[in-house]
């Protein structure tokens, strides 16, 4: 018998949402669609045109390459999200966390940080000329501000780096707080009425997941 | 008389001589011309453009002789060339005319020699041989003018549309085409103030409908018919003017083929009306229907108004509705009504005063601007504006909701600022040592009133509150706090924080308004402390109570923070649509369709054009006539190919190359242009 030859189809993308038992880890429903709005518009890659919601604890999280976690509230994982997660992100899983307050003296920043580094490390300052800048645009300054940044809201800070937990050279974990999960939750349909797309840098963010 | 004074006198003879001798060869040159000229013109007869040029190239032609003429006689200046001209034409003088002329002093001897000859006769004889050439040939010349019909006379002095009559035709009176010469004087009506317009051999006349229109011929009238539109048109408006015949028509309304009929002669006029259009009124005020809450004082109309030949009279209109249900009563009038003067454009400005129409709630009034022309053949045209409508609302109507945009909460803003302005200390206590005493102070002072800024900011908050919910959660207590004045609120919020002694959380019995608002207070107290900490320039000392008022503010911001959201929606996207890679079961590519078939009216045209350019090989004045025919018939249904149509009829009536205007005209007969066929993918756009 000769060696049987094993073809492996390309995998579709799929945006995931991480459920988590604490907090409101729903409170951007819009920007799912609308990364994957961007995706599609911008790539070629094959992506599912609806996104999924997974726990945190749950094994299908490590179905997924890339995890977009967000919320208002304080977050607490429980041991078996925390293991999960531990799991997905040593696996070589890339965990996306936006604080949807931005605000670094809100409850959610303060408690995800913690959760982050009890689970895996610290969050450390991001380079702006790390690839996650270059992998799809060009990000030349770092990460695109935001206009709830802009307008004085939250924290009133522009945040010019984001942190990231790295793993073995690549992000495991990547946080922001410039309020991205406000900053792209609205309708992709309604994405042509700006003049400037500003879901660009979600762009990155997936490419970079899926490459890196 | 010296011999001097004798040539003197002989070249003045001769001067006069030359410039009558060139005036009269310019004339004969001149009239040569035009007798020559006339004479063609009577013969083959000449087009008016050459017959405008045959004066003004008959007096350049006279300029031209008289000043050939002085140029040949040029030599008269000279008492010297005068001189030698006698001694060659009198011997006897033997050069001693030119010598007494030569010498510096006159000799006795040659002056008596010269005296004794007499040269008057030789200049008699000379003034004959040059006067009497020009003179014959300019008096046959003028009787060969003369001889010629008047008429073709004034075709050369004054040449002008509808002289053509005035050639004589070479035929004999029986054997004449009466209808060719034609000419047609088109007189519009007098309220237009137009000029008359003659045009020579019409094919087609376009005129206003009721102008006066008159067809001219030459020879009698008798014999001759006419037909308007297949209708014999009265005999007795063909009648005889002088040796010319006439015929006096009013121009119709539509489009009109005129037939005139000589014996086995026929000619086809097409008459062609346009009408007079009624007058274009814009109401430029009010610009829009509008609400008016309350009806009084005056409103003001303005409008404009544009004519084609002149306005008669201008005014606005209103209409009052009122009344509701089933029930409605209406008033109507008239306001400033103006002369416009036969203007063609006017302007006019009226001022409406709504108390004089007792408007109420309810009404409606419509106004509009109304211009009338002067037109007082086919009209009077009235043309009007758009018409407005003033609605006066009932006051059940003034129902509805505002919705504007509230700022952010105080709370935000002064938290925002209080971070600050611990930024601000930090940055004063860490340049503390390198600064002097007073420096410190001074900035400290000012962060310090900053900070009072705010916790007066933080304590309108907290005693709106508490006076709020005092107000209204207890209004039926026995405390007197809605009446403290602030500074007593300031002191019992004091004790209440005082007496918490620590961190203040939300349990226990407390209401939400305390809950709410202890920390708020927690953080008023703790600015109190940076305050005065600030105030005598120790930063250092200011920052805690500033932190832990950042804190206690934080922690009231957390505690009233809501995120209420609706179900979200479901969005699942068309990755196909986004990318442009989708397909439409109705979406093919461009085909080229055969031309759309002809209605039945503009095939009959194409066969009628078709049989027409048949004919033209064999018969060109049937194939004229059907031309005009269908020319006719086109001006209402099809004035495109109307329009193609004539320059095609006039160049084969002119006997000119009329190829391009007959392709023109069948491709249009044909259906025109082919229009582009859009595809189920351009149409989509």
């Amino acid at each position: 018998m000769g060696k049987r030859l094993v073809t492996r189809t390309p995998t579709t993308f799929t945006f995931a949402t991480a459920q988590y038992e604490s907090g409101d880890w729903d409170s951007a429903p819009l920007v799912p669609p609308n990364i994957i709005d961007t995706i599609a518009r911008y790539t070629e890659i094959a992506v599912t045109p609806a996104g999924v919601i997974v726990s945190l604890a749950s094994p299908d999280l490590l179905r997924y390459p890339l995890v977009y976690l967000t919320g208002h509230l304080p977050v607490r994982f429980s041991d078996a999200e925390r293991r999960q997660l531990r799991e997905f992100l040593d696996r070589g899983g890339m965990l996306f966390v936006d604080d949807h307050n931005h605000d670094v003296d809100g409850v959610f920043h303060k408690t995800a940080t913690e959760e982050i580094t009890r689970t895996i490390g610290e969050p450390k300052m991001l380079p702006n000329t790390h690839p996650l800048y270059s992998a799809f645009f060009k990000f030349d300054e770092g990460p695109p501000t935001t206009s709830h940044e802009l307008n004085g809201w939250g924290d009133n800070l522009v945040h010019k780096n984001l942190f990231a937990v790295m793993r073995e050279a690549r992000i495991a974990v990547l946080y922001s707080s410039k309020d991205y999960s406000s900053e792209w939750g609205y309708h992709p349909d309604s994405k042509r009425f700006q003049s400037v797309d500003n879901t660009k840098f979600a762009v990155n963010i997936v490419v970079y997941a899926l490459t890196a | 008389m010296t011999a001097l004074e004798r040539v003197a006198s002989a070249r003045r003879a001769l001067g006069a001589a030359v410039g009558v001798r060139a005036a009269l060869w310019a004339s004969a040159a001149a009239v040569v011309f035009l007798a020559g000229f006339g004479i063609v013109d009577w013969t083959v007869g000449a087009p008016r453009a050459a017959r405008i040029l045959a004066l003004p190239f008959a007096i350049a032609l006279a300029l031209a002789a008289a000043c050939y003429a002085l140029w040949r006689g040029r030599r008269v200046r000279s008492l010297a060339a005068v001189a030698l001209w006698l001694e060659e034409r009198v011997p006897r003088l033997r050069y001693a005319l030119v010598t007494a002329l030569d010498a510096p002093h006159a000799s006795p001897l040659l002056e008596r020699d010269i005296a004794a000859v007499k040269w008057t006769p030789v200049i008699r004889r000379a003034l004959g041989h040059a006067l009497l050439p020009p003179l014959l040939v300019l008096a046959v010349a003028a009787a060969l003018l003369f001889a010629l019909p008047a008429g073709i006379r004034a075709r050369i002095s004054a040449p002008h549309a509808g002289d053509t009559l005035l050639r004589a035709a070479g035929a004999p009176a029986a054997l004449r085409n009466r209808l060719t010469p034609l000419v047609a004087e088109v007189v519009p009506p007098a309220y237009t103030g137009g000029r008359r317009v003659t045009v020579d051999e019409p094919s087609s006349i376009d005129a206003l409908a009721g102008s006066h229109l008159v067809l001219r011929g030459q020879g009698s009238a008798s014999g001759i018919a006419a037909a308007l539109n297949n209708a014999t048109v009265a005999p007795t408006l063909l009648r005889d003017s002088a040796d010319q015949w006439r015929l006096d028509i009013v121009v119709p309304a539509l489009p009109a083929a005129l037939e005139l009929r000589d014996r086995s002669y026929a000619r086809t006029v097409i008459v062609a009306p346009h009408p007079d259009s009624i007058p274009v009124v814009t109401l430029t005020a009010p610009a829009h229907d509008s609400v008016m809450r309350t009806p009084k004082g005056a409103f003001t109309l303005t409008a404009t108004a544009t004519d084609d030949y002149g306005l008669d009279a201008s005014w606005f209109e209103y209409i009052v509705s009122s009344g509701e249900g089933e029930t409605f009563t209406f008033k109507s009038g008239v306001v400033r009504r103006v002369s416009a003067g036969n203007a063609r454009t006017a302007s006019l400005t009226a001022a409406l005063n709504l108390e004089s129409l007792q408007l109420k709630p309810g009404d409606l009034m419509h106004v509009r601007a109304v211009a009338r022309d002067r037109n007082n053949v086919t009209g009077p045209g009235v043309g009007v504006s758009e018409t407005r409508t003033i609605r006066i609302p009932r006051a059940s109507e003034y129902d509805s909701i505002a919705i504007e945009g509230a700022p952010p909460p105080g709370v935000d803003s002064s938290q925002i600022s209080q971070r600050m302005l611990i930024m601000l200390a930090e940055k004063l206590q860490a340049r503390r040592a390198k600064l002097a005493r007073a420096d410190v102070v001074k900035e400290s002072q000012r962060i310090g009133s900053d900070e009072a800024r705010l916790r007066q900011k933080i304590g309108t908050i907290v005693f709106a509150r508490l006076g709020g919910a005092q107000q209204g959660e207890d209004a039926g207590s026995n405390d007197a706090s809605g009446h403290r004045t602030p500074e007593q609120l300031l002191a019992a919020a004091n004790a209440a924080t005082q007496a918490s002694a620590g961190t203040t959380d939300f349990e226990g019995d407390e209401t939400p308004v305390v809950a709410v608002n202890r920390p708020l207070l927690e953080a008023y107290n703790a600015m109190w402390d940076a305050s005065r900490s600030l105030e005598v320039g120790e930063p250092g000392a200011a920052l805690p109570p500033m932190r832990a008022a950042l804190e206690a503010i934080q922690r009231a911001r957390n505690a009233e923070r809501l995120y209420l959201r609706g179900k979200a929606p479901v969005v699942i996207v068309d990755v196909s649509k986004v990318r442009l890679a989708g397909k439409r079961d109705d979406a093919k590519s461009s085909t080229r369709l055969p031309r759309a078939t002809l209605d039945s009216s503009s095939e009959r045209r194409a066969e009628r054009f078709d049989v027409a350019i048949d004919l033209l090989a064999s018969n060109p004045a049937a194939a004229i006539d059907s031309l005009l025919a269908l020319r006719v018939d086109a001006l209402s249904s099809a004035p495109t190919l109307a329009g193609a149509l004539a320059p095609a009829i006039d160049a084969l009536r002119a006997g000119r190359d009329a190829t391009d205007a007959l392709v023109r005209a069948r491709r249009i007969a044909a259906g025109g242009t082919l229009a582009r066929m859009e595809s189920a993918w351009g149409s989509a756009w």
